[in-house]
């Protein structure tokens, strides 16, 4: 029983997943050879491990790690404030790469990605397996660094294939093998199937996919939800979850959370700090023609405890002093003066498309009117000058200093490696090698 | 003005198949019923200078027809900007720059590369590509912490790095101990002599 395959088709479609290694860690390894093969951390200006390198990992560092743990456990560790620019500059080029193959891709996140080279094999010469490896080959030369590469009948056992050798790991798993990699797969280590989910299966002696994967239909859909129905069938290599492979056009909330050092009991900076987030938020809702309907801040003490509060807003909008006057009480409820905090948070939610909405009685709308206009001024000059050249009075006490003083404060070091011609505002599109030129 | 978008069209045809086309092909090309008529068009293009006759009488590009490319018609008298020509026009990106997703910035330290032309300050673009040879100017790693930036040179099936400044004999053959790694090729360098 155990060894009867669950399709006999090797791969009725050809889904690749591609995971970058350690991807934020592997950027600044790849770009400086005085930091290949140590412990690198990034994250420094957050305070807490937002990736590290394999030789991090093995030394026991793991993600959301505060970084004087990280110093006790690993001395050594190279800690590197995050340099988001370059880390986008080369997810973009991950996506251009695996679109040379295929245009069926799906960006799944910075460092993630799904496509589908169903019938391509002619056009490439080249078996599934080939093409696979090939994407791989071409990220690893190109980029500098290592990707993992998953191939399967669709996504769900692609992405358990890209994860099954890692770093630098490829893995095929073709319809009649899946058995064999289901039954040394704990079910809970499936994408979607929560601690929850794995509770309930166990409870009915479901311990490994496997044997999710062989109940039958009708157990399944009687205990379970359409999601984890949906699992099983890409367990059982049908393909059910199609690539999403439009680019992000919109967002459901958009979120902006910004930690300063050194942490602060000064009511009035800390609200600024939050006030800078508005902006930020602002900015992103209007850049997507987006207004925001309730909203929440957040709080978040030095003991890392997090308050928050949901506002409502009368009328849809996407300009900072609406949501910083409206967000005013609240503030104040959630404040306390003998509490040091070093973190604010703001979550635009209920986002709807930023139409001119309906008349009121209270002469809101021609406010609005007159609000859009100066708003479309600030933003022309933000694409001038760079964000914030003008902003809220509120923010003033935020923007006068930097987001975090001290060592924490540390500048990505592109930022100050710059080529005649180059601001520290506006650099060359192109990543660049940092590490120590020696002539 | 007529003549003009018939001899672009030639053009079209010309950088399509890298040859002139046959009369035969012309009468094609405008959908003429008769090789009458593309004779006609043929005889008034050569009278313009866009085409000639060899002895054979086959048709070759005349005097006019490479100027067409850039300056529109010159028989109209003006030069004006012909849009279907702009498309032949490329940009320094990619002028300089083969293989945008691999290509990465070096800024160049030193002056152990200038007889290559290469100075302190420069902007270096680099491609990331597993083929380099001897020849090229590569970005290595050489049993150390640093890049450096050399010739790559082979001599009796080894591979080294050479520098280039004959004039400074501190600069030698830099002679791996134990791994050559290359990392990228040098594609380009870009020196500003003017501030932007």
């Amino acid at each position: 029983m155990s060894d009867i395959p669950l399709i006999l088709s090797s791969f009725p479609r050809a889904v690749v997943h591609v995971d970058g290694d350690a991807f934020f860690a592997s950027c600044e390894q790849s770009r400086d050879p005085a930091l290949q093969s140590k412990p690198v951390v990034t994250g420094k200006e957050r305070g807490i491990a937002a990736s590290m390198s394999y030789e991090a990992k093995a030394r026991g560092v793991t993600r959301g790690m505060r970084l004087f743990e990280i110093k006790r456990l690993c001395p050594d560790a190279i800690i590197l404030p995050s340099d988001y620019e370059t880390y986008s500059l080369l997810s973009k080029r991950l996506f251009s790469i695996v679109r040379r193959f295929t245009p069926d891709v799906e960006e799944y996140s910075i460092d993630e990605v799904f496509c589908d080279v169903t019938g391509l094999r002619r056009v490439f010469r080249m078996s599934y397996p080939e093409m696979a490896q090939r994407i791989k080959r071409d990220l690893d030369t190109e980029l500098g660094f290592t990707f993992s590469v998953g191939l399967a009948p669709n996504k769900v056992l692609a992405k358990i294939a890209s994860k099954w050798q890692k770093p630098s790991g490829f893995t095929a798993i073709p319809g009649p093998d899946i058995h064999r990699f289901l039954s040394q797969l704990p079910v809970h280590k499936v994408w979607g199937i929560g601690s929850n989910t794995a509770a309930l299966l166990s409870k009915h002696k479901v311990t490994t996919a496997l044997d999710f994967a062989r109940k039958d239909e009708v157990w399944v859909k009687k205990w379970l939800t359409k999601p984890f129905y949906q699992i099983w069938q890409e367990l059982n290599g049908r393909s059910v979850f199609p690539l999403v492979t439009e680019e992000k056009s919109t967002y459901q909330s958009i979120q902006k959370v910004k930690t300063f050092t050194p942490p602060s009991r000064d009511q009035a900076f800390v609200f600024s700090q939050l006030s800078k987030n508005i902006e930020n938020a602002c900015i992103k809702a209007r850049k997507y023609k987006l207004a925001t309907k309730a909203v929440v801040i957040m709080l978040k003490t030095q003991a890392f405890r997090m308050q928050w509060l949901e506002v409502r807003l009368s009328r849809a909008t996407a300009f900072p002093q609406d949501i910083v006057k409206a967000i005013m009480p609240a503030f104040t409820q959630l404040f306390r003066p003998d509490e040091e905090y070093r973190a604010t948070g703001i979550v635009l939610t209920k986002l709807e498309e930023d139409t001119m909405v309906q008349l009121d009685l209270f002469g809101e709308v021609v406010r609005a009117e007159k609000l859009s206009k100066v708003y479309q001024a600030v933003d022309h000059m933000r694409e001038h000058y760079g964000k914030h050249t003008v902003f809220l009075g509120s923010s003033l006490l935020a923007q006068q200093f930097a987001q975090h003083l001290g060592a924490r404060g540390d500048e990505p070091q592109r930022r100050r490696q710059l080529f005649k011609g180059e601001t520290k505002r506006q650099r060359l599109g192109i990543p660049m090698l940092m590490g120590k030129l020696i002539d | 003005m007529e003549s003009r978008s018939r001899a672009t069209a030639i053009m079209q045809f010309y950088r399509q198949h890298h040859r002139m086309p046959s009369v035969r092909e012309i009468q094609a090309l405008f959908r003429f019923r008769s090789p009458r008529a593309a004779a006609k068009v043929v005889e008034k293009l050569i009278e313009l200078g866009t085409l000639r006759k060899d002895d054979t009488g086959r048709l070759l590009p005349g005097r006019a027809f490479f100027a067409l490319r850039v300056l529109g018609n010159i028989q109209a008298g003006f030069p004006s900007p012909a849009e279907e020509e702009l498309n032949d026009t490329i940009d320094l990106n990619d002028l300089l720059i083969q293989n945008h997703d691999a290509t990465y910035l070096v800024k160049a330290q030193g002056d152990s590369m200038i007889d290559a032309g290469i100075f302190n300050g420069d902007l270096v673009l680099v491609e990331r590509r597993s083929d380099a040879k001897p020849g090229d100017i590569v970005i290595a790693r050489v049993d150390g912490d640093g890049w450096t930036m050399k010739y790559l040179a082979k001599r009796g099936g080894r591979l080294f790095l050479q520098p280039a400044n004959k004039a400074n004999a501190k600069y030698q053959p830099i002679i791996p101990k134990q791994e050559l790694k290359i990392e990228a090729i040098v594609v380009a360098c870009i020196r500003h002599f003017r501030r932007p």
